[in-house]
């Protein structure tokens, strides 16, 4: 297993923006992101991960997790924090403090050859990890603000999971989906999104999120859960698509439409959201942006201007990121005894 | 509390008033720097170059009930509180004709007729002048707000910190905006704010902490009125961080060993002026004409500004016994 290797990549930045302003969204902090990667490190010890890839970062979370490596008595076996798996940092290239760091990160990682990514963050961090992560599987958990793709879920438990994944003692097949994508297209730029497009009135990109349901025209989403957080809740109410159905579904929104749903389009706001014509979207087909000018969000942030002329595009994919099913994989591993141990 | 998205769109008014203050603010700072160089200007400058979306995007917000205190690096605060810029030269200078009548200098450049209480000398001075500041408007009803600026070293002051638990506890209309330039003086930000987030302090404080791309005129913009409008309706406290670098040293003159040449990466890909310039233009709102326009306004008024302070007067030593609590 000596080159079950994990990557872990943490974004310092998730869960900081006007949503803490604008709505309730929770705080996570620096600390619990490293204590976070603490507890998973003793996870993937324990089911014999030897190598973890961690991404360097200028918010503090490498930097707690290299204090906590050198506080630990020498590698002692088993334990109450058990063997951690051997720590390499990522470091050595400029830190721009911008989504690139973790398209960087991942690269590396991917390049080094780790069999899984876990990425801490919200739906902003994993759309970008998905980006770079290739065929490589991905285990997105939540440490953002909109948390539709990452799930809240203890590190520890996705830790074994990655882990039993990492060493192969659970095969990816079964264990590993494959994620749905949108790609959307705008005069020669492109962006992807795993959970939803809407496209607003708003000008510029500014603070970002979108928490101003009459600011949107249109919304495309590859899956739509009753249960959701953010603008995919408005059609996981009205018609749900499930993450492994191949379709996906749009709607026209419009604050004067006559059907109107109660939706939690950001973390402490319920709000009424009129949806118009809902369609189907099938893989591979394109939809057109109805509006002529304004900004596109992909999973809850504002990414890309358009002006008129440009008429983007979006089209849902079917080969998005590998996910690990941590459910599953743990469900696999009761099936097959992998944490059975017998007393000597 | 937030607002409609009518009320958070920029005219075209706002969006040249905008671009007048960021250009105004680079073109004095640009200037400064040029003139210290010669020897001719007394005392420490410390230049707000690159900083320009953070007063702008807070202070557009702005209206006349409403009080800023400010820092070292005040001259970007001033103007965008609409200080006269004229007046600025002569004070830093060190003219009679100054806002404060040549005997403050940079770091005390002051105009209460434009609620502004003052560049300051004291690191982390500014937030409890805007508590009580905050407070007197929220006793008054006037629906006024306080804004402290603070660097991230005044983010480690004790008063800094001890007015955060004030506007929280009596939930006064102040907002706190930490301008994180990256060094407090020659200390990396990144060693000395424990929480590495400043904003993260907030949540200690029962208060919102939102970070904002200090480069982006738009970004500062959009979450500084979310947080005044929210503080002017009862609301309470925000605490915002800026994150950007500043161009120059911390003061005129400094070495600037401490760190590698961000500056140039910064000016080059990051600067607040282009990049408003770049997003304004896109999508129509303004031309290239009418920004060239205000910038050809804006270098005559920085010219005349300097002309006019190396013609004024200086204070006379009889002027040392004016403006004194204390007669001798």
């Amino acid at each position: 297993m000596g080159d079950a290797i994990v990557g872990i990549v943490a974004n310092p930045l998730s869960g900081r923006d006007i949503r803490r302003l604008v709505t309730q969204a929770s705080v996570f902090p620096t600390a619990e992101k490293a204590n976070m990667i603490r507890r998973m490190l003793t996870a993937l010890g324990a089911v014999g991960v030897d190598r973890v890839l961690l991404n360097t970062d200028l918010g503090g979370i490498s930097a707690s997790v290299l204090r906590a490596i050198g506080q630990r008595p020498a590698q002692a076996g088993a334990g109450p924090d058990g063997r951690w798996p051997e720590v390499e940092f990522l470091d050595g290239h400029p830190i721009r403090q911008t989504a690139q760091d973790t398209v960087d990160a991942v690269r590396r990682m991917v390049a080094a050859g780790a069999r899984v990514i876990v990425c801490l963050g919200g739906d902003g961090t994993a759309r970008v990890a998905a980006s770079a992560v290739g065929e490589v599987p991905l285990l997105a958990l939540s440490t953002g603000t909109n948390n539709v793709f990452p799930a809240v879920r203890e590190a520890t438990v996705a830790g074994l999971a990655a882990g039993l994944v990492a060493t192969g003692q659970v095969p990816a097949e079964g264990t590993v989906s494959r994620a749905k994508l949108l790609e959307v297209r705008a005069g020669g730029r492109a962006e992807t999104a795993l959970v939803d497009v809407a496209v607003s009135t708003e000008r510029h990109v500014g603070a970002r999120a979108v928490w101003d349901p009459a600011t949107v025209t249109q919304l495309f989403c590859t899956f739509a859960e009753p249960d959701a957080i953010g603008l995919s809740s408005v059609l996981g109410q009205l018609c749900p698509v499930t993450r492994h159905e191949p379709h996906g579904v749009t709607a026209r929104i419009a604050p004067d439409a006559a059907r109107q749903v109660l939706a939690p389009i950001a973390p402490g706001l319920v709000v009424p959201v009129g949806v118009g014509e809902i369609g189907r979207m099938d893989p591979g087909s394109e939809h057109r942006v109805e509006a002529r000018a304004g900004v596109i969000a992909v999973d809850g942030e504002r990414e890309l201007t358009f002006e008129p002329g440009e008429r983007p595009t979006v089209r849902l994919r079917a080969d998005g990121p590998r996910c690990v099913d941590v459910p599953v994989v743990l469900a696999a591993s009761a099936r097959l005894g992998l944490l059975m141990r017998t007393r000597q | 509390m937030t607002q409609t998205a009518e009320g958070k769109a920029l005219s075209r008014e706002r969006l040249l008033s905008a671009y007048r203050m960021m250009r105004t603010i680079r073109e004095f700072e640009e200037r400064v720097h040029a003139e210290f160089a010669t020897g001719e200007i007394p005392g420490f400058v410390h230049l707000y170059a690159g900083e320009e979306a953070s007063a702008a995007g807070v202070c557009i917000n702005l209206d006349d009930r409403d009080t800023i205190a400010s820092t070292h690096r005040g001259h970007g605060h001033c103007i965008a509180r609409g200080v006269d810029v004229g007046e600025m030269m002569a004070e830093i200078y060190g003219r009679k004709t100054g806002s404060c009548h040549g005997k403050g200098g940079s770091m005390h450049i002051a105009d209460l007729s434009k609620g502004m209480l003052g560049a300051n000398g004291i690191v982390g001075g500014g937030p409890p002048l805007i508590c009580g500041a905050a407070l007197a408007a929220k006793i008054k009803g006037t629906g006024g707000v306080g804004v402290a600026f603070f660097g991230d070293g005044g983010s480690n002051q004790g008063t800094t910190l001890e007015s955060m638990n004030l506007a929280s506890v009596w939930n006064l209309p102040a907002i706190f905006v930490a301008e994180n330039n990256g060094y407090a003086e020659t200390t990396s930000s990144t060693w000395s704010v424990a929480s590495d987030n400043i904003a993260d302090r907030a949540a200690g404080f029962g208060m919102p902490g939102v970070i904002v791309d200090g480069f982006d005129f738009f970004a500062v913009h959009e979450t500084a009125s979310e947080a005044i409008a929210r503080a002017r309706a009862g609301g309470g406290p925000t605490l915002i961080e800026m994150k950007f670098t500043r161009y120059y040293g911390h003061f005129e003159g400094d070495q600037q060993t401490y760190r590698a040449d961000e500056v140039a990466h910064a000016r080059a890909e990051l600067d607040c002026l282009k990049r408003f310039a770049g997003l304004v233009t896109q999508t129509g709102e303004l031309t290239r004409a009418d920004l060239d326009a205000v910038d050809a306004d804006v270098a005559v008024l920085i010219d005349q500004a300097v002309e006019e302070a190396q013609a004024a007067p200086l204070p006379t030593a009889a002027d040392l016994l004016t403006d004194v609590y204390v007669r001798y």
